[in-house]
């Protein structure tokens, strides 16, 4: 009998109350794991002294005494950029796996199985060996390639399908991602034979990388997400509403067509600036809005920003662990990834079935 | 207020389903759209709900439709979908709570204390404030189709479209359906655009249920409106048979239930 359940009982059920303890815990996990990233490695420091260095800089005072100016180059210079990119590049494309998954009402959609990740890396490469800059603009030009090829593989994506099947069903789009990314992989093969002495780059980028990251990398990277995090936080109803297919959608108010058409390049920004500095790293965007989901549920007002967390510090620990599990020879991230990520994303994904409630 | 369709055709692809059908439906009234399956029924609703392409010219209250924003559409008709398969699982009080959006305002689109308790009546009027916790994945056919009814519902607009929303209810939630769309069409409604009074169109395989909430019927047949007028005038055994292809009044007569 559903009566007798007091109404105070249901109130804290599925995605209720709960949420916010879930939301500090998983940001406190968040936080302890970035912190283990930057401090892990051959060279350990304090937790006061890391505060210490990381005041000054903020502060612009000078160094204090007691803390070794060569801990200062290691973790100001290196690791705290390196593990923000990191974090910065798994959160935003997280949220664009997200966003991907609500416009197509697809479960496996992503930048990665959409192609988008790897039109992005093409136009990277591209970018690389041409040698291609304007004045000025050298730390934006990987970005906006990225970009740019990132949107054009969605477009294509999208044309090619129009071309098959009139009514541009999301599975057709998903399909033609999934070949589009086959074929641009094949490019890459192709530039990886003619270019041989850039080739260990080349490989890099398609297997990702955080090495070598600086400030510059993160303040763009922050940048990009900001914008798009807003916006996409702005379309939360909407891509709520979308998930229940277009013609409801439409019924209920949205601008089916608008709506898809900015979230799809907002997440093309997103995938196009992350791909431009760590390479195709592929899975934790497919992954983390189903785990998110599964713990907070569907709605996007906490998908979004919880895809963030969940999608960066997963990441993070990836990229922890690829510099230092084999150290001191560093195991591509999109490696990591696929190894830790896969299985477990078979264990929530299955797990579904067994669970009734 | 009215909508008005003239010579309007549409279709999927290559395959047309209307044919050049002209329609008034004025507020106010209650009309059942009947005829066989694919006969252009649900295309119907979806044209005059301006959620498809098609040719030909379909006005509210002398706006195109197709011009119209989607927004200040879905605060005049509200349509309920058959059905379909969910992979993102709401709750049914999130679900509901959707069918507010239009209303929503701001960047964020957050929804007002009055959206949630109208979210909340929608809830009760369909019987499924019960289940408002669960996940659209753990109901059953008949409690989602009440939980996809109370968001219409919740929509809050003076036009209902309505595709079989009897079709998984049992027998008692039927009854009460009726009575309750019975009451609701009595009514009117407040829009942005001035009152409206309350009007319904719908879709039914049950006759009886059709009969017993539309003063109007309109029978498609191969995507063309074959009869249009008062359900005592056009509802009758010769009708029926013409637009069904089969003797419906000897079948019914020959319905055994209860003796």
């Amino acid at each position: 009998m559903d009566n007798q359940e007091t109404p105070e009982i249901r109130k804290k059920t599925k995605y209720g109350q709960t949420a916010g303890i879930g939301i500090a815990l998983s940001l406190a996990v968040c936080l302890l794991i970035l912190l283990t990233a930057i401090r892990a490695g051959s060279v350990y420091i304090s937790i006061p002294d890391l505060l210490k260095i990381i005041g000054s800089h903020i502060t612009g005072k000078p160094l204090p005494q007691e803390v070794d100016p060569m801990n200062d180059s290691i973790f100001w210079s290196i690791r705290m950029p390196r593990a923000i990119t990191a974090f910065l590049v798994g959160g935003a494309l997280s949220v664009s796996g997200a966003v991907m998954q609500a416009v197509l009402q697809n479960p496996l959609a992503s930048s990665y199985t959409l192609g988008v990740s790897s039109g992005a890396s093409l136009g990277a490469a591209f970018v690389l060996l041409c040698g291609l800059s304007f004045a000025g603009m050298e730390s934006f030009m990987l970005p906006l390639a990225g970009f740019v090829f990132g949107l054009l593989t969605v477009v294509a994506a999208i044309l090619l399908a129009s071309r098959i099947d009139r009514s541009v069903s999301n599975q057709t789009i998903v399909l033609i991602g999934v070949i589009l990314s086959l074929f641009v992989t094949g490019i890459m093969n192709l530039l990886m034979t003619f270019y041989g002495d850039k080739s260990k780059q080349l490989w890099l980028w398609m297997t990702g990388s955080f090495s070598a990251r600086n400030w510059t990398h993160c303040a763009v990277l922050f940048g990009a997400g900001i914008f798009g995090f807003v916006i996409l936080m702005m379309f939360s109803g909407r891509l709520d509403i979308l998930t229940f297919g277009e013609l409801q959608a439409s019924s209920m108010g949205v601008e089916v067509k608008k709506t898809k058409i900015i979230a799809m390049l907002v997440c093309s920004l997103l995938t196009g600036v992350s791909v431009a500095f760590s390479g195709v790293i592929g899975f934790i965007d497919l992954a983390a809005p189903h785990v998110v989901r599964k713990i907070f549920g569907p709605s996007h007002k906490i998908v979004i920003p919880m895809s963030f967390i969940y999608g960066g510090a997963f990441m993070a620990l990836c990229d922890l662990a690829s510099r230092t599990l084999l150290s001191p020879r560093e195991i591509p991230v999109g490696a990591v990834t696929a190894l830790v990520g896969a299985p477990f994303f078979a264990y929530v994904f299955f797990a579904k079935g067994r669970r009734k409630a | 207020m009215e909508i008005l369709l003239k010579n309007v055709s549409a279709g999927y692809d290559s395959e047309k389903v209307l044919h050049d059908v002209n329609l008034s439906i004025r507020e106010g009234e209650t009309v059942f759209i009947g005829g066989r399956n694919g006969s252009g029924k649900t295309t119907l609703l979806r044209v005059m709900s301006g959620l498809m392409d098609f040719e030909g010219s379909v006005t509210i209250g002398g706006d195109e439709i197709s011009k119209m924003k989607r927004r200040n559409a879905a605060r005049l008709i509200a349509l309920m979908p058959q059905a379909g398969e969910m992979y993102f699982q709401y709750t049914v009080y999130q679900t509901v709570l959707l069918g507010r959006y239009a209303r929503t305002n701001g960047l964020f689109g957050n929804f007002s204390t009055e959206d949630k308790e109208e979210a909340k009546a929608a809830m009760e009027a369909c019987g499924v404030y019960e289940y408002k916790d669960r996940l659209l994945n753990e109901l059953s056919g008949g409690q989602l189709q009440r939980v996809l009814l109370a968001r219409t519902f919740a929509q809050g607009t003076p036009f209902l479209f309505l595709d079989e929303p009897g079709s998984s209810l049992d027998i008692k939630y039927r009854a009460e359906l009726c009575d309750y769309l019975a009451k609701w069409a009595e009514k009117k409604t407040s829009t942005p655009f001035g009152d409206v009074k309350n009007t319904i169109v719908a879709v039914f395989h049950d006759l009886a249920q059709a009969r017993s909430i539309c003063e109007r019927t309109v029978f498609m047949k191969n995507g063309r409106i074959v009869a249009d007028g008062k359900s005592s005038e056009v509802i009758t055994p010769e009708c029926l048979e013409s637009v069904y292809d089969f003797d419906v009044a000897g079948y019914i007569e020959r319905q055994v239930i209860i003796r």
